[in-house]
Order: C-alpha cells, then sequence, then structure tokens
C-alpha cells in the first residue's frame, strides 16, 4: 500500500552558497527524500520556480519499491543546472503516492548547523 | 537566402545565401568553382557539433553530409580511404567489418571526420594523438575547382592540412592510418578531487586513456579508465567503481553521442606539466566564484604531442581542460572569467569551441604559424575560404 500523496510542494528552497569542511560531506546543500512504500516504482517529476525567474525542469527521478531515494537540490544539472543561492520552490509531481522530506545542510560557518523543514503534501484528484 | 543554421547547441546561428548538399567530389568541384568565380566565400560544415564561429559564412554554406562512406581499404597497411563527410559513427561500424579501427575517439562520435580532423578533435590518452593525425593522405578541393592529392610524404602540406579549419580548400577524401579492430574495458569510478591529484601520474602512465570529470557542485571526481580488457589500474583503494563495461573501441570509447541536454564548451590545450596547477586553480576559481550558476563538469584529459601547424597539441605533451556550461544558463562571462587562468599556463584553444582569442594572442603560441600562412596563401590565395571572423582570428589582412 502506498502512503503519502502523489503531489508534494516545497516552498522554502535556497541552496547556501558557501560551504566549510571537505567536500562532498560537508558541501552546503538542500537535499528531498522520497520514500516509496508501494510495490511499483515511483516516477517522480520536479519542477523547479524561482523568486525572479522562469521555472526550469522536469527533472525525472524513479523511485525503486520500497526504497527511499535522496538527492541533492545542487545536484539537479539535467536538464538544466538549479541556482545556488537563490530563493526557489519545488514541485513534485509521482504517479504513486510517495512522501517527501527536505532537508537542509549549511556549513557555511564553521559551527552551522543543519536546520529540517518537511515538505507540504497536496491532494490531488484521481 | 536559404534556412537559418544552427550549429548542435544552438548558439551559432546564420543564415547563408546559399546553402548546397553535394553529392559527389565533381558537385563539390563546381560549387567552389563558381563561388571562386564570383569573388564569394565558401565554408564546409560537416555535422555542426563545433560552437565555435570558424563556421558561420553569410555566403556559401556547404554540408558535407551526402559526401560519406568507405572508398578502399588497405588491411595490410592498415589504412582506409574515407570521404570526408563520413559520421564517426557510422565509419566506426564500416571499420570493423574490415577489422580496422580508428585508434581513439572523443566523447561523443557525432562528429564527421573531415571536421574531426579539420578542429583537432581528440580523445584521451597520454599515448594518443588527436584524430588529425590519422591522415595521412587526402584529395582537396581547392577554390577553383581543381584536385590537390596530398600524398603521405607532403610534410608541409599535411603539417598545413591536418588542423586547418577548412581554411586551405574542402577535403573531399582522407586516407587514415588505421589500428586492428580492438576491444577494451571501461570502468569509471567515484573519488575525491585530492585523492585524483594525489595519483594522477599513476593514472596517466598506467592507463590507455584516463580522463576524469570534475563535479563542482561536490568537488568530487569521476575516473574514466579505458584498456585493453584487463589491463590498466586495477587496485584503486581509494574510488568506488561505478560502472563497468566491455566491447569494441567504437562501441565504448564515446559515450555520450546524442546527449540531449544542450552545453556550450570551453577547452584550452596546456603544457602536460602545467595540468594539475592549472586544473588547481580553475577549481577554485568556479567553487569561489561560479558555483551558482555552474553545475556541469570540468573535464581533464591528455594528449598526445604532434606536429601539425595548428594542432593544440604541437609541440608538446598536452592536458586539455574542459569547461561545460548547459547552453541556457550564462555562459560567456564564466568563460571569460576562467581564460585568463588558461592563457597564464600557456594554453591553447579548442579551435571548435569557444575561446576570444584573435591573431595575435594565437600567433606565439604556435611556433608553425608563419609555415601555416604560407601554405594556405599558396593554396587559397584569393581568400575564398576566408570569412570575415577567420580573418581576424588569423590575422589575414590581404585578398
Amino acid at each position: 500500500m502506498n502512503i503519502g500523496r502523489r503531489r508534494w510542494v516545497f516552498a522554502a528552497g535556497c541552496v547556501p552558497l558557501v560551504s566549510t569542511g571537505t567536500e562532498p560531506a560537508f558541501t552546503s546543500r538542500d537535499q528531498f527524500s522520497v520514500l516509496n512504500t508501494g510495490a511499483s516504482v515511483a516516477n517522480v517529476r520536479i519542477a523547479v520556480l524561482y523568486a525572479g525567474r522562469a521555472e526550469v525542469g522536469p527533472f525525472r527521478l524513479g523511485v525503486a519499491p520500497r526504497r527511499v531515494r535522496q538527492v541533492r537540490v545542487n545536484d539537479l544539472i539535467f536538464p538544466v543546472a538549479v541556482r545556488l543561492g537563490e530563493p526557489y520552490g519545488l514541485i513534485f509531481d509521482s504517479d504513486v503516492a510517495v512522501v517527501v522530506q527536505c532537508t537542509r545542510q549549511d556549513t557555511g560557518r564553521p559551527l552551522g548547523a543543519g536546520a529540517m523543514t518537511n515538505a507540504w503534501p497536496l491532494r490531488c484528484r484521481a | 537566402m536559404a534556412d537559418t543554421w544552427r550549429n548542435w547547441s544552438g548558439s551559432v546561428a546564420f543564415r547563408p545565401a546559399v546553402f548546397a548538399e553535394p553529392d559527389c567530389e565533381d558537385a563539390l568541384a563546381s560549387l567552389l568553382r563558381e563561388t571562386h568565380r564570383r569573388g564569394g566565400t565558401v565554408r564546409c560544415v560537416g555535422a555542426g557539433h563545433s560552437a565555435s564561429r570558424i563556421l558561420r559564412c553569410d555566403d556559401t554554406l556547404v554540408s558535407m553530409k551526402h559526401l560519406s562512406g568507405v572508398i578502399a581499404v588497405d588491411r595490410a597497411r592498415c589504412e582506409a580511404t574515407v570521404r570526408a563527410g563520413t559520421e564517426l559513427e557510422t565509419l566506426g561500424e564500416d571499420l570493423y567489418e574490415h577489422d580496422l579501427a580508428l585508434p581513439n575517439y572523443g566523447d561523443v562520435a557525432t562528429q564527421t571526420i573531415g571536421g574531426a580532423i579539420g578542429t583537432g578533435t581528440h580523445g584521451t590518452g597520454p599515448a594518443q594523438q588527436n584524430l588529425s593525425q590519422m591522415m595521412v593522405g587526402a584529395r582537396m578541393v581547392l577554390a577553383d575547382g581543381r584536385i590537390l592529392e596530398i600524398g603521405r610524404d607532403d610534410d608541409d602540406l599535411l603539417r598545413a592540412a591536418r588542423v586547418a579549419m577548412g581554411t586551405l580548400g574542402a577535403l573531399s577524401t582522407v586516407t587514415l592510418r588505421l589500428v586492428p579492430a580492438f576491444d577494451v574495458e571501461r570502468r569509471e569510478y567515484a573519488t575525491s578531487t585530492d585523492a585524483t591529484l594525489a595519483n594522477l601520474d599513476a593514472l596517466n602512465a598506467d592507463n590507455r586513456s584516463f580522463d576524469f570529470y570534475w563535479y563542482p557542485r561536490r568537488d568530487d571526481i569521476k575516473l574514466r579508465l579505458v584498456n585493453a580488457v584487463g589491463g590498466g589500474t586495477r587496485r584503486l583503494p581509494y574510488a568506488r567503481e561505478l560502472t563497468r563495461q566491455e566491447g569494441y573501441g567504437h562501441k565504448v570509447i564515446p559515450t555520450h553521442s546524442g546527449i540531449p541536454h544542450r552545453f556550450e564548451e570551453c577547452e584550452y590545450a596546456l603544457p602536460a606539466a602545467a595540468g594539475p596547477a592549472c586544473f588547481r586553480e580553475i577549481q577554485q576559481r568556479i567553487i569561489r566564484c561560479w558555483r551558482h550558476v555552474v553545475g556541469w563538469r570540468v573535464l581533464y584529459r591528455t594528449v598526445a604531442a604532434d606536429d601539425a601547424d595548428l594542432s593544440p597539441a604541437h609541440g608538446r605533451e598536452t592536458v586539455t581542460i574542459s569547461l561545460h556550461q548547459n547552453h541556457r544558463l550564462p555562459w560567456r562571462a564564466f568563460f571569460a572569467d576562467i581564460e585568463p587562468v588558461f592563457l597564464a599556463f600557456e594554453g591553447r584553444p579548442h579551435w571548435g569551441k569557444k575561446h576570444r582569442l584573435r591573431a595575435d594572442a594565437l600567433a606565439p603560441r604556435y611556433p608553425r604559424w608563419r609555415q601555416f600562412h604560407r601554405v594556405r596563401d599558396r593554396l587559397d590565395p584569393h581568400g575564398t575560404f576566408l570569412t570575415p571572423h577567420l580573418r581576424r582570428l588569423l590575422g589575414i589582412t590581404g585578398p
């Protein structure tokens, strides 16, 4: 049985530009996790909306059955690299219900801390 | 006027007065003769993969796509004569039927052999020269329609014609020095930048073809090794294996033919010894200044020295570093900001990619610049193959 929703949104995106520490472990980043609890592959399409420029995407992502997949927003470069240091939002559309969670790691200051933010599910008509 | 012509990435677009697709050498010769007679300008285009303006021509643009195919094969000498408009991918398949192969490929095999020779297209490997060095003979159609036969002993002509950007004449057929068909093993690994640079000399020495992609958004690296099956570096404790693939060279070496994501590219060739330091400087500059819009990778490769007059690898073992940028994101300012770093390390630009150099900056970087011009002036005295951009590039002010 699939847990979650087919559409999720995340409004508070902004990948921190500055990193400290060894990369890629300590690269400042926004990251999302997609949990697919169902028995079939989840085909997820992601649109990136900016504050001051046209949206980009779709970024295409498959999540295997009964798996979670974690992707850095920094690594979304096809079809076009997501801009870092700019406010953005994400719209996730999946063909099966999934659970999406977004996190941020900001290592810009030596004692910087990571902040976690949930994405919001939207109820879709079938 | 013909339709607007665009290169692969879309950043070079123009509308030639005439667009022609001759289907034989005679038709090509007639076209050139007519253009020459009226004092026009002509450029020949291959696959249009190049992103520099050497293609741009407001007068007559000639597609070579119908001048394609293998003409003759000499298996004993490992040579073949092929039409210049043959795409590398097709050529690899055709030569395989004769148990022959190109010694190397670039990352894509969509270019034509004539275009690859004319721009100094290359793959990677410390013993692998750029593709122009395969050419040991050619038939070239001159501006007045005459056919020039270039033989294997015509050293000055070959040196000039191997990386000539189509400025001497139109290559109709080329005779290539090949190798027996071979199979290879491609292995790719993920690792850190520090580990790669610490092992760079060994990786270069121990592998037929080695290169790496640096990912600016993660500051990590993908190593790519291509060797005879079972050969090359076997133990990489500092890296995680990602993929392994075996097959014939023409199937396994080019990995990105048909890539759907368009990009612009700027590449410089450097003295091999300067490669690591130059890379480090570029890496730091991208992290400091360009990471916000640059997500695509930087490619580090090696090329063996050659003696072609205008080859970026002329006279020196070479490292090439390529910047890639999505065609929809800012690339001019990015490339312009990094170019001074390349130049400080005695860089020579790839003729088929983005760069901003002109003759005054280029000439001192090529020891045989004048010899090339002597050949060019002799073969195309009226400048039929020269556009305004090429005149600025080569510093030609005369006819």
